[in-house]
Parts: structure tokens; sequence; C-alpha cells
């Protein structure tokens, strides 16, 4: 469905340091420095897959998604889908997609969504019956109910996202394009909208590909996770896979009866929090075992569980790696990766 | 004929957005009604003391006066207020949802937002004309009429591609407001017959703000004697505009990488 070769993205950023005196001279004389944004990076998606672009701020996340959507034009490289080139913008492309923007917005604020979804079924030339249907359909997914007849600008954060995607769907779209769409939810609307997505891609087998800081969205939606660092492909895979890499521990909760000496826990694994009622311990996966035989056996504990470590914290344990690992390569000139995604104009 | 449809679709929710506050509705209808009422002050006033300013009688530039307030409408009621939205798209990036979907882009942009009271522009035009025609105590024939539609239609196409050129500039400067103002500021000139300006302003509101073919032929036209080639020549410039428009659009939109992409 998806096939990306090599894709690179370039951008030519005016550098200038700070102060008046500099800004003075770059009116004059102005000082380019070429940003890679996405650098490099071939991935193939199948149709009705769902895969989660995971990677820092400035990673190349959204970089790449506007390159598929036919937004931003490569520096190089080959971008396929669905048989179309995303660069020359066909019809018949543009009604295959959608792109949600989480911090952007379509409706038209001062009137209700249904004159944003009228206005689409004209745009993308839906006819009526089949409007009437989908609407039909996405109303009771999403549960709209009246929330499409009062002007947009009145609806809560959550129900303007709601709204969003429905007008985004209007047409059907095989491939959907998320960029953050849980963003600034609370997190039962986070749970709704994910259901919905789950839902949506199951009933019309659409092909996904979402991008969210929230860990949540990405374990729940995405079988698939590709992590993008520094504009290059850092993973591509099972997101448990991913976990097991990076983390091969698992993370022992322990509560206990009376208080225990930290000096004690030291010899059952990492500690990675000590308090008077509990602890949290670290072990690797294949000494869980062991650990919890003994554990429960030397120590008052009053209750115990295993868990994964948390999605955040293996996150930021990648892109810390990462950020090293980049720093070592290109000590001469660092900083790429602020600049990447905060001056694409 | 899907493009005349998207159009009506476009003008429906305009017309629900102007409705949507009623108030404000009906305040916009006082004022449009006021500023027409004025719109003729400046040229009674310096009539009051000359017979004719450039070979013009009032009467004569009262036809002037009448295309100047159309394209006024035209302008107010729908160039400037899609302007505004595609300058706030491009500020807020909003630009990027309006080019994914399967439509021109220009034209989506250029039919995004119009003011239907700006139609009240429309009848001050035909009441200036019927004043003037009445001063004159002459009817304008058939011929001059269509004649002066035919420039009325370049001249409508002249104003849309210098717009769109200016909506252009927004790519590069993010902020426009002045350049829009500055625009609005020049097109005040187009209230006076292009016989009244000399020397190099003349030639610059001939050739590089054709305010002279937007407003002079027209009125020209309905006077009767405007000469075909000049006629020919409106038409050529305003096909020529359009099409130079179109270029620059592409080519800004080509350029277009989305803010905090």
């Amino acid at each position: 469905m998806i096939v990306v070769r090599d894709l690179r993205k370039h951008y030519r950023v005016h550098e200038r340091p700070p102060g008046v005196a500099a800004a003075f001279r770059s009116l004059f004389r102005r000082a380019y420095k070429d940003v890679a944004a996405v650098d490099g990076i071939s991935f193939a998606i199948a149709s009705g897959e769902r895969v989660g672009f995971l990677g820092p701020n400035g990673a190349g996340k959204t970089t790449t998604l506007k390159v598929l959507a036919g937004l931003l034009h490569p520096t190089s490289g080959e971008v396929d889908v669905d048989g179309h080139d995303p660069r020359r913008r066909e019809d018949a492309f543009l009604k295959k997609i959608m792109l949600v923007l989480g911090q952007k917005q379509q409706l038209l604020w001062d009137l209700p969504p249904s004159e944003t979804f009228e206005l689409n079924r004209a745009v993308y030339d839906v006819p009526r019956a089949q409007f009437a249907e989908t609407m039909g359909e996405l109303s009771e997914l999403l549960e709209l109910g009246d929330l499409v007849k009062k002007p947009a600008r009145t609806l809560s954060l959550g129900e303007r996202m709601k709204c969003e995607l429905a007008a985004a769907l209007v047409h059907r779209p095989k491939v959907l394009f998320l960029d953050e769409p849980t963003i600034g939810l609370d997190v039962s609307m986070q749970a709704t909208v994910r259901d919905f997505v789950e839902r949506y891609n199951q009933r019309y087998g659409a092909t996904l590909i979402l991008t969210s800081h929230y860990m949540e969205d990405v374990a729940r939606l995405c079988p698939r996770v590709i992590v993008i660092d520094h504009g290059k492909l850092a993973y591509d895979g099972t997101l448990e896979e991913l976990v097991a890499r990076i983390r091969p521990d698992k993370r022992i909760v322990l509560r206990f009866a009376r208080p225990v000496d930290a000096s004690d826990l030291a010899a059952f694994g990492r500690v990675v929090r000590h308090g008077a009622g509990e602890s949290v311990l670290d072990v690797h996966k294949e000494d869980v075992n062991r650990v919890v035989g003994q554990a429960l056996a030397q120590l008052p504990v009053s209750d115990l569980t295993v868990e994964n470590p948390p999605l955040e914290e293996v996150m930021s344990e990648l892109f810390a790696r990462g950020r090293t690992a980049a720093a070592r390569t290109e000590s001469r000139s660092p900083g790429p990766l602020e600049a990447a995604e905060g001056s694409t104009r | 004929m899907r493009y005349l449809r998207l159009f009506g679709m476009q003008i429906r929710a305009s017309l629900l957005l102007s409705m949507q506050y009623r108030l404000e509705f009906v305040l916009d209808g006082f004022v449009e009604v006021f500023w027409m009422a004025t719109a003729v002050v400046p040229l009674y006033v310096v009539y009051e003391r000359r017979q004719d300013i450039a070979g013009w009688s009032f009467g004569e530039a009262l036809m002037v006066m009448g295309w100047f307030t159309f394209l006024q409408g035209v302008l107010e009621g729908a160039i400037n207020p899609s302007l505004v939205t595609v300058v706030d798209h491009i500020r807020k990036g909003t630009l990027d949802l309006l080019l994914m979907k399967p439509a021109d882009a220009q034209f989506l942009v250029s039919t995004a937002r119009l003011q239907p009271w700006r139609t009240v522009n429309v009848a001050t035009a035909i009441a200036i004309f019927g004043w003037g025609f009445h001063l004159l105590r002459r009817v304008p024939s058939a011929a001059a009429v269509a004649t002066a539609s035919l420039a009325a239609v370049a001249a409508i196409a002249i104003l849309y591609s210098l717009w769109i050129v200016t909506v252009s500039a927004a790519f590069y400067l993010v902020r426009i407001d002045n350049l829009t103002q500055l625009f609005n500021a020049v097109f005040d000139a187009a209230r006076w017959p292009a016989q009244v300006f000399r020397g190099v302003v003349r030639v610059i509101l001939t050739f590089v703000i054709p305010l002279a073919l937007m407003t002079t032929c027209p009125a020209e036209a309905l006077l009767g004697r405007l000469p075909l080639h000049v006629l020919a020549g409106c038409l050529l410039a305003g096909g020529l505009s359009l099409a130079v428009a179109r270029r620059v659009w592409q080519t800004s939109i080509a350029r277009y990488t989305s803010a905090g992409g």
C-alpha cells in the first residue's frame, strides 16, 4: 500500500547567532545550513496495517507524514501511496487519503460541524446516499448525536476532535494519516478516539499511520511501530520486541508488612524506588522467577506484582541513547535536532 | 459544473456564517448603506467649484464613480474576506488541510468567504449610473451597456489577479496586513477618471496597477466612447493578468512548506 525508499527531506535554514549586531549583519550576509529532517528512511506498509511513528520532537515524524500526504516534496527518494506519487496531488489520490492534525482544525468555527460535513461532501464529490450512510455510521461510532448541530466554537476540545475526525472521513478514505490526534484530550476522550480509530480500521480495512506523544495511543492501536530519530529509521517492528530490546528488565513492585532496609534489597535487583511500605525493583526478565521466589522467602512481602516497565520510560531511554550516539558522531556541529522541526518554513 | 456546485456550497456557508450573528448581520447592513451614501461626497465637493475636470463633467465622472463603487463591492464583498481567510490559514498552518482537498486550491481559497451585504454596492452603482445619465440627459445604448459589461469583466479579472498576487506574497511575508492597506489606498485612486492623473502616476496607474483600465474604461464604454481596440486591449490585459496570477500562485504553493511541520 505504502512504499518509501530512501526518503530524504532537507531544509535550508537561515542560521543566525543571537544578538542585535548579528541580526543586523544577517540582513546582508546570511549563513545557511542544510538540516536533514528526514535522512534516508525506507519502509513498506501493507494494506490495512496500523503503524505508529515514534520519535522525539523534531525527529522527522511529521515531516515523513506530510511527504506521504503530498504536502511536502521530498529532496530525494521514492514514495508510493497506493500507486500514486503523492507529490502530484492528483484528485484520485487525495480522495483516498485523509490527514488529521491534532493541533489544527478544519471545522468552520462559527458554524455547526454538519455544515463542514456538507461542504466536504461537495468537495469530495460523495453521492448523497453514500454520504448519509457514512454519516450514520460515523455518528454511531463516535456518538456524535446533537453535537453536529451546535456551532463548532461551543464544543469542547474532545467533542471538536470527534467532529474533526468525522469531517475528515466523509469520503471514506483508505489511508489515514493521524498526527497527534489525541493531543490535549483528557484520558477518557483519548480512549474514545483510540477506540474509534481501531473500529474504523477494522470495519473499513483502512491503512493507518499514527504519530503520538502518548505511548498509550501507540501501544493500544499499533501492532507495528517505526521509530524515527534524527531523521533516520531507528527501529521497525513490533512494540513488544522494541521494549524487550531496550529494556530486557521486568519491574517488580513489592509491598511490605514492615519497613525493609534499602541495603537488603540491593541483592535482588536494581532498586528504582524505595519507600517505607513499597519498593520497586528492575530485574532482568530471565531472573524474575528466581528473584520473586527469594523475595517471598526472605522479605516480609505482603503484596507483589510483576509488570513491564512504563512505555514512556522505555522511549525516553531509547531517545537518550540515540542522542548520545548522535552527539558522538556529530560532535563538531551539535544540535541539528532542535532545528529540524522548528524551522521548516 | 462541479465547480459551480462547489461555488454554491461556499456561498451557502458564507451566508450562514453572516446570519449566525443576527445583530452583526443587521449592523453590517446599516454600515454598508451609510458608506454608500458618503461615497459620492468627495466627487460632489470638487465639482461644486468646477464645471469639469480633465474633460470630465460631473455627470460623466459619476460613471467612473459608479464603476468604482461596483468594483469596491466586488473587492470588499468577495476578494478581501477570502484574503483574510487565506492569510489566517497560512499563519495557523491550516492551509495544509485545504491543500489536502481534491479541488483546485486557488478556487477554494478565492471562494472561501463572501460578505453578502456588499452586493448592496451593485444597487448603489446602478443608482449612481442613473443619476449620472439623468444629469447628462441621455440613455445609454444597448451596445454601450454591452461593451461596458465586457470592460467590467476585464476589470474584475485584473482586480482578482492583483489580489491573488498579493495573497501569494503572504507565503513569503506571512504578515501582509500592511500590503492590503496599501492596496486599498491605491485602489481609492480609481474613483477618479484616469485623465485626472498626469505623468509618471498616470503611467503607473495604466500599466502597473491598471486602475485606469478598471474604472475609466468601463465608464467610457457606458458613455459610448470607448474605441473597440481599447476594449480589446482591456480584455487582453484581463486574460493576461489572470494567467500571470495563476502562475504566481502555483509557484508560491510549490514553495510553500507548512509552518512548524
